[in-house]
């Protein structure tokens, strides 16, 4: 019997919510996804929190808050262990875009669902793997095999492969067929006939305009505000879409040499382009040979200025602007601030790309027709004064206290065992440790104040050889005169202290911008005031799809492609959902399920297969015919046993039975009919069937768009009178197909 | 039936059967020497070439590998490892020059330093047009046909499978894992098992290769540690400059150059007295690699990419451009870094020149030096050199030669293959000496592991023999029930790659993108004659002719052969439906004359009784054709008793029993002869059963 396998939607079906399934391939149960919504709704991960602890491995596919969000909070409250796979953009951008979600809640509220170290940790976990790389599990799943493919829509999206014994799981979901400036189109469209497809219905209800058209009127509508003297605000993600929107803004803005600004505003926004710089091979194929060409690294911005704080942005001079501000729904993040300021000009424009998350912000003022006024709650972090202050420090001192003493309990315990240990042990590339010149790693001892706050939680790399907190023991060597120091260790003290906030940045592997990094390390008391107002909107509000998502049609021309033996449909509004389901069940397969949250729905194949050994006496009497990639043979044989104990199949001995001529091929009309026009027939459309010649008609019955999904077999029906050209014909007819 | 009679005669021919199938591994370079690296390997009709490079010690032709060795038209995929000159600078001549029309596949990073290595690499060498083997327009174009492979990938050519893994040598360097039909096959190219300052260790794969071709630059030698290296180095460095003389780094522009730049400058921003000696890197493509170098972070170790979070750590602070010898002003100590490395010509050679005769100086060789170039003649401190000019000059400069170059040693080479176990070990890339010492040291190692241990010269093919099992997997409803021994299965075999699957027709389409169609045939005949007449003409020639109830045509109609329907559509037609195959059609045609020939006769009445009659008389007739058959076989042929013939034949008789074919008579020959005659005639005279088979 096939591979069992069974599909259950932990969040994210008949609704837009974020996607996280649980699929189980012969006992091994699989994470598809992990995500969370801007709200941080704890109750969304109730299904995920009773299975979390039986999870085996998780798959992330979109290095966005929607595929990845709950993935720190899971590993953190939810018992959520298992190791996690990924392609190495998507392990990047995620942990900036968990990052991002941080650092804006902190500034405004008191977040406490997971914290940067959890971020932190969580990702540690990760495998990172390229496209089309065969990952062999081990323990408990080994046979199966897992594969990322190109899935489109964001840098290092993912469309996984989970194969076990030649059956293929195919997970897709907001894939993008398109190939765009930053993405190659998914690969999707390769895979045939997998065993079971899960993919979303978010997109099968939207048809998207051209994509030149679209652009244009993107462009058009932006310039329009800056020649009217407005600012336009595009909310948008962290490290998603915003990459092909730049690179848009980019290029026309060298092309038409425009000197508007434009600002990229996150918390991480310097790190997420220096890191998208190296990730040129993930990219489509004009970017990487542009590269090769001349070396330009498209990320190499000319236009856009990376800001990491609003505070810069208030510097730049007034006038008209473009800002690329984090989060896309204003939840949260500057561009919610910035939307309070600009709503109320009636010059400004917010452009929104993507659809906005079901209940937020910006959903509100996707709506048709857009709210006059919305209600927002504007919250600030202000350092504490007077009596709070106090209060705060008293508290504060009582917990460093009892803090100091684990500390230093703790330490004596590390001396101990590192005493001892090579001190050689920290960097193995250090040439000569003896003597301790400015090499950089000497300046760590200096900055143990910082270290004490920083690392907390930092679990080192499973690579790296020292123990946590790398202690060096000062190897001091002592002569007539005392110590032997060297001079150099007092004489450049200021460039130490230069390394050492290097060092800071260094320690959290550079995934912050000192920028941020200083807010993490202010360690100004502060509380979180929110007051709410009514916000007049009457800037300009505008919806342009650039979601980077597969439209309607164009999903159900690849699943129909695909033509998948089993289909679940996940992630779209409840319509949406039933619409795609409707139209598969009547052209893709007649096995398309769309589970409820927590239904356990079983898609292993009714699939009855042996394996058998192919003798050589055998296989040298069969004669294949080629046929595109395939070769075709009819076998008659008769079953035998190796010495191995396993079936083989060995001539016959008797004569072989007759069989059912078979005629392998498939025949396009249109083609036949160009194939007889050159063999110098007349033919002719009419009325649905072929009119070859004078009396000969070829007819295909059958529904024809049932291709694929039911046993239908192609059907010709050739009618005419006795003639030569009816036999003419049918010889033609005849040489199409392989008789077997 | 029809479809199998033509197959049986097509028998393949079947010599290879015992042996296996036929692996043949060729180095068409890099087989017993170091350079122009090309090994060619076919297997089961697929084709495969390891990396294509030249032999940096020649010039022209000569520096190529065996291309006539070889029909390029049949080579199905190119792998290369990485950009060194003697793994892919003979590409371009390859792919723009020859029948070539496979594909090429390399590293992002590799095809990105590839053209400009390439690129310089013309500017650089001085041959006279003729000579040239390709130009920078053969480059360009060439560019065009390189495909990209990432680390890990799977891709899958013609039935090929291939990936590849981290091969620690340069950036982008890979080691190629290819796969035909079950049979693994590991090329390393040059690779490292060290860690460096920015590459990883060469991977070990997790599969273990039917065949591994290693390289064996450096035989049974043992590299220094790392940090003793790079101690030796540095001080070299510092002693030569802390007397006031010049220090000449010949190094590829490319590879190892850029690791040697990182410890360089390391030294120098921790020995502040040093700065104000200048190094120099005098690479053209010193500035335009590092783009590439700053971009492919993530296919360099962990320390690169947390320094990269900082700053880049290919920013070198106190290392400066040096564009050509022009520009550089040589006054005191200095360091210089120029390529090539085995000072043939260019930059470096034209500073050796300059500084060979000035004992102050130094020249460090820092990579592997190949035979037959300079760098090569001055590790043996030889008194003289002849210097660009053709005259000589005393070597008085001081040689050292540390090897940075990564390749692996003799403890990586046998680690690396204890760890993999490979049953077949080919050796390329060495001199045939290291190679031959590594050989007898690796067969006393795997002495007791029955390996195979071979290093083919260049252009001398080594063959092996695999068996593989071919398996297919039976699918879909021919596979509901597991049969026993001796059962037969009879369906379609499906071949896609090297995988074999058995379905039953009808699951075709379930399981492939093929599809299976049905064609019906409907004609129609102009007949006026009573429908009857065929009916019962037909009887006579078919067995089975059935008149089919009228509730499924409205018209009268029968079913001839049980293939195919015959109605009577109006006065004026009949027509005829069938489902195409080859019987049924031969069945239509018949009919089809029978009633073109019934239409040309004069119609006329037929009655039921008269059709008895004619069966009655048929048998008489049949009887008749037989006893004259038999007349003009045998001569004396008469009726005996009980319907019996009696033959009689030069005095011996025998009996014939006209029902049952028995033949009694004494003279066994005879009776032979008639026996068979009577069974012939009987065949053609009698009409052919309905199933035909």
């Amino acid at each position: 019997m096939g591979t069992s396998v069974q599909v259950t939607p932990l969040c994210g079906v008949y609704n837009e919510n974020p996607l996280s399934y649980l699929v189980s391939i012969d006992g091994f149960n699989f994470l598809v996804d992990c995500g969370w919504n801007d709200h941080f709704d704890p109750s969304l991960l109730q299904p995920l929190a009773r299975v979390a602890s039986t999870v085996d491995a998780v798959l992330l596919s979109h290095p966005d808050t929607l595929h990845l969000g709950a993935l720190p909070y899971a590993m953190k409250q939810l018992g959520l262990s298992a190791p996690v796979y990924s392609t190495e953009p998507v392990y990047r951008l995620g942990l900036l875009t968990m990052y991002d979600q941080y650092l804006s809640r902190k500034q405004v509220s008191e977040f406490d669902l997971f914290t940067l170290d959890d971020i932190d940790s969580a990702f540690q976990n990760v495998t990172r793997l390229t496209y089309s790389q065969n990952y062999h599990l081990f323990g408990k799943g080994e046979g199966i095999v897992i594969a990322p493919h190109v899935a489109g829509h964001l840098l290092g999206g993912t469309v996984w492969k989970i194969t076990k014994d030649g059956e293929d799981v195919i997970y897709a979901v907001d894939f993008n067929h398109r190939k765009e400036r930053l993405l190659n189109g998914t690969v999707l469209e390769s895979f045939v006939r997998p065993a079971v497809l899960i993919t979303d219905a978010y997109n099968a209800l939207n048809n998207q305009p051209s994509r030149r058209q679209r652009d244009q009127e993107f462009l058009d509508v932006i310039l329009k505000t800056l020649r009217g003297d407005g600012n336009v605000l595009l909310p948008v993600d962290t490290a998603g879409r915003v990459l092909e929107l730049m690179l848009i803004l980019e290029q026309y803005w060298t092309q038409h040499h425009l000197n508007y600004p434009i600002f990229f505003l996150t918390y991480v926004a310097s790190s997420t382009i220096d890191y998208v710089k190296s990730f040129l091979e993930w990219m489509s194929d004009s970017i990487a040979k542009s590269f090769e060409h001349t070396r330009d690294n498209a990320f190499l911005l000319r236009h856009v200025s990376l800001l990491i704080s609003k505070s810069e942005l208030e510097k730049v001079p007034d006038g008209p602007k473009i800002v690329l501000a984090s989060m896309a729904s204003l939840e949260a993040g500057f561009s919610h601030d910035i939307f309070v300021e600009w709503a109320t000009d009636a010059k400004n424009l917010v452009l929104f790309s993507e659809r906005g998350q079901f209940a937020t912000l910006a959903r509100m003022l996707q709506a048709d027709p857009p709210p006059k006024a919305v209600k927002v709650t504007m919250s600030k972090r202000v350092p504490l004064v007077g009596e709070e202050l106090a209060a705060y420090e008293e508290e504060q001192e009582r917990i460093k206290k009892e803090e100091a003493l684990k500390a230093s309990l703790s330490k004596e315990e590390e001396m101990k065992a590192s005493r001892g240990s090579d001190n050689k042990l920290g960097d193995p590339m250090v040439i000569d440790t003896t003597t301790p010149p400015a090499s950089s790693d000497v300046a760590v001892p200096h900055v143990g104040g910082h270290r004490d706050i920083l690392i907390d939680g930092f679990v080192p790399p499973s690579t790296s050889v020292a123990p946590m907190f790398p202690f060096y023991e000062n190897s001091s060597e002592w002569d007539d005169f005392g110590e032997v120091i060297n001079p150099e260790d007092y004489a450049v003290k200021d460039e130490d202290m230069d390394q050492a906030t290097m060092q800071v940045g260094d320690d959290l592997n550079g995934k912050l911008d000192e920028g941020s990094a200083s807010l993490i390390f202010d360690t100004t008391p502060s509380k979180v005031i929110s007051n709410e107002l009514t916000v007049q909107v009457k800037c300009m509000l505008v919806y342009m799809d650039f979601e980077g998502r597969s439209d309607g049609r164009s999903i159900k021309s690849i699943l129909s492609h695909v033509a998948p033996l089993k289909l679940v449909l996940v992630h779209g509004s409840a319509e949406a959902t039933e619409h795609l389901k409707q139209h598969c069940l009547k052209h893709v397969c007649p096995h398309v399920y769309a589970p409820q949250i927590g239904e356990t729905i079983d898609v292993t194949s009714d699939l009855c297969a042996y394996k058998v050994q192919l003798s050589e006496k055998l296989m040298s009497n069969v004669l294949f015919k080629k046929l595109g990639d395939y070769e075709v043979a009819w076998v008659d044989a008769e079953v035998g046993k190796t010495e191995s104990g396993s079936l083989s199949l060995l001539p016959l001995s008797t004569p072989p039975p007759s069989h059912d001529t078979v005629f392998v091929g498939d025949i396009k009309m249109a083609d036949f009919k160009q194939f007889l026009a050159s063999k110098g027939i007349q033919v002719e459309f009419s009325g649905g069937a072929l009119r070859c010649g004078e009396y000969v008609t070829l007819r295909k019955v059958g529904d024809a768009s049932q291709k694929g999904g039911g046993a239908i077999i192609q059907q010709i029906v050739m009618e005419g009178p006795l003639c030569d050209e009816y036999y003419k014909i049918r010889e033609y007819l005849y040489s199409q197909y392989y008789l077997l | 039936m029809a479809s199998t009679g033509p197959s049986q005669s097509l028998k393949r021919p079947d010599s290879s059967l015992t042996r296996g199938d036929q692996l043949i591994i060729t180095p068409l370079g890099a087989g017993n020497e170091v350079g122009r690296s090309c090994v060619y390997m076919s297997y089961k009709g697929k084709t495969i070439l390891f990396d294509c490079g030249i032999h940096p010690a020649y010039s022209g032709m000569a520096a190529l590998p065996y291309f006539d060795e070889i029909d390029p038209s049949t080579i199905d995929v190119l792998l290369v490892t990485h950009f060194h000159l003697d793994h892919a600078a003979s590409l371009p001549y390859f792919l723009e020059k020859t029948t070539f029309k496979g594909r090429v596949f390399m590293t992002h990073a590799t095809k990105a330093i590839y053209k400009l290595l390439l690129s310089d690499y013309v500017k650089v060498s001085k041959v006279s047009v003729e000579d040239m083997l390709y130009d920078e327009q053969d480059i360009l174009r060439s560019m065009d046909k390189i495909e990209v492979i990432d680390f890990h990938q799977t891709l899958e050519v013609n039935g090929i499978r291939f990936w590849c893994y981290t091969a620690g040598h340069v950036l982008g360097a890979a080691m190629f894992m290819v796969d035909i039909a079950g049979v693994r096959v590991l090329y390393t190219g040059d690779y490292s098992r060290e860690e460096d300052r920015h590459l990883r260790a060469a991977e070990i794969p997790q599969f273990c290769p039917d065949i591994c071709i290693i390289e064996s630059t450096y035989g049974v030698q043992l590299h220094q540690p790392r940090h003793v290296r790079e101690k030796r180095f540095t001080d070299a460095i510092h002693s030569t400059i802390s007397q006031g003389g010049r220090v000449l780094i010949p190094a590829y522009a490319l590879g190892r150059a850029q690791e040697l730049l990182l410890i360089l400058d390391e030294y120098w921003s921790n020995h502040p007295d040093l700065h104000n000696v200048p190094i120099y890197y005098a690479s053209p493509l010193a500035k335009r690699c590092m783009a590439v170098y700053q971009t492919y972070i993530n296919s360099m170790n962990e320390r690169i990419s947390n320094q990269f979070a900082n700053s880049n750590p290919f920013d070198f602070k106190h290392i400066s451009p040096l564009k050509s010898i022009e520009n550089f002003n040589d006054v005191g100590p200095s360091v210089v870094m120029a390529s090539p490395g085995g000072l043939q010509s260019g930059l470096s050679r034209q500073l050796f020149d300059m500084w060979c005769s000035d004992k102050k100086n130094a020249c460090v060789l820092p990579g592997y030096v190949v035979e037959g170039t300079l760098a090569k003649t001055i590790i043996n401190e030889p008194k003289e050199v002849t210097s660009m000019n053709g005259l000589t000059a005393p070597l008085n400069m001081q040689v050292h030669y540390i090897s940075f170059s990564a390749h692996a040693d003799f403890a990586q080479t046998s680690t690396f293959l204890k760890e993999l176990m490979p049953p077949n070990i080919i050796l390329v890339h060495g001199e045939a000496n290291e190679m031959g010492r590594l050989k007898q040291k690796l067969i006393t190692q795997f002495a007791d592991c029955n390996t195979k241990i071979i290093s083919p010269k260049n252009c001398q093919s080594v063959e092996m023999y695999f068996n593989s099992e071919k398996m297919a997997k039976t699918i879909g409803r021919l596979a509901e029930k597991t049969p026993e021994v001796g059962e037969t299965v009879s369906g379609l075999l499906v071949k896609k790659g090297f995988t074999y699957q058995i379905m039953a027709p009808d699951d075709l389409h379930v399981f492939s993108q093929l599809s299976t169609a049905n064609v019906t045939q409907r004609i129609t005949i102009p007949y006026t004659g009573a429908f009857g007449v065929i009916k019962h003409r037909l009887k006579q020639i078919y067995e089975s002719v059935e008149s089919l109830p009228d509730e499924e045509s409205e018209v009268p109609a029968f079913r001839v052969h049980e293939r195919v329907t015959v109605k009577h559509e109006s006065e004026k037609h009949i027509s005829l439906h069938w489902t195409s195959d080859p019987i049924s059609d031969m069945v239509s045609d018949s009919i089809v004359a029978l009633v073109l020939n019934i239409s040309l006769e004069i119609p006329k009445v037929v009655v039921e009784s008269e059709a008895i009659k004619t069966e009655e008389e048929n048998g008489k007739k049949a009887e008749k054709v037989i006893h004259a058959l038999l007349v003009s076989l045998f001569g004396d042929v008469k009726l005996g008793g009980n319907g019996n013939l009696v033959i009689s034949v030069d005095g011996n008789v025998v009996h014939l029993d006209k029902q049952s074919g028995n033949v009694e008579g004494e003279n066994e020959g005879l009776k032979e002869r008639v026996r068979v005659a009577f069974q012939r005639i009987q065949n053609a005279v009698k009409p052919i059963p309905p199933s035909v088979s």
